[in-house]
């Protein structure tokens, strides 16, 4: 009476011995690619706020003349262009539904990153708000900060 | 959308993490798929549809469908 099961167990065992033998390499894709893309994009990402910690260090320091002002201040781009590129690459690589858990973070995180500086703008005009706390050298750290509420609220939702 | 997939993956008994596997996905997707909070893609329905050996309607049915053949 068991046999019938157990040679349908067996039969079982076997089609996912076939199975992950197949894709042997698919598990390691995925763990892999989220080991490299997590360290790379950290290594990657602390260069470039490195990099602009000192480009903003030398600027407090008025250096002269205005022509390198502007160049220590472009310092980081290439730095971002090269997290950026890691981070694109790694999204690429992504199973579909972290894919989605980030489409939905940025998707979440762009258009109130819209309304708060047209917020701002307008208050900006209407009251005219201190730029030592309200100028775009302080703005930009409130995109990422809602690109990781977006995820959370993301993750939340899938996870 | 209703699915079979945790029913299906008992039967073979797999782990979701072996299921995972086999598809070139993550755990937490076959999870969310099961729990049905997130819908998988055509091309990883038609993965799980072949793995099984069904077609995908035996396993993945919409929420009405579901209500009608309770009704009949």
């Amino acid at each position: 009476m068991l046999t019938p099961f157990l040679h349908r167990k067996r039969k079982a065992a076997q089609a996912l011995a076939d199975s992950l033998h197949a894709a042997g390499s698919a598990r390691d894709v995925v763990v892999r690619t989220k080991q490299i893309y997590g360290t790379r994009l950290l290594v990657r990402g602390l260069l470039w706020m490195s990099i602009y910690a000192l480009a903003r260090g030398l600027l407090m320091m008025d250096v002269e003349p205005a022509a390198l002002r502007v160049g220590v201040a472009l310092m980081p781009v290439p730095f971002f262009v090269w997290w950026l590129w890691t981070w694109m690459s790694g999204v690429a690589q992504l199973d579909e539904l972290e894919r989605r858990i980030e489409l939905e973070a940025l998707a979440f995180a762009f258009p109130l990153a819209v309304i708060l500086l047209m917020t701002l703008g307008l208050l900006d005009i209407a009251v005219a708000l201190n730029p030592d706390d309200f100028s775009l050298r302080h703005i930009w750290a409130m995109m990422p900060v809602l690109y990781y509420v977006g995820l959370w609220r993301a993750r939340r939702r899938y996870l | 959308m209703k699915n079979r997939l945790k029913v299906l993956r008992a039967e073979r008994d797999w782990s979701q993490q072996e299921l995972a596997d086999q598809l070139g996905v993550s755990r937490q997707t076959i999870n969310a798929i099961e729990t049905e909070k997130y819908d998988p893609s055509l091309p990883l329905a038609l993965k799980l549809g072949k793995l099984f050996g069904l077609c995908v309607e035996k396993i993945f049915t919409l929420e009405e469908t579901a209500t009608e053949s309770r009704r009949h």
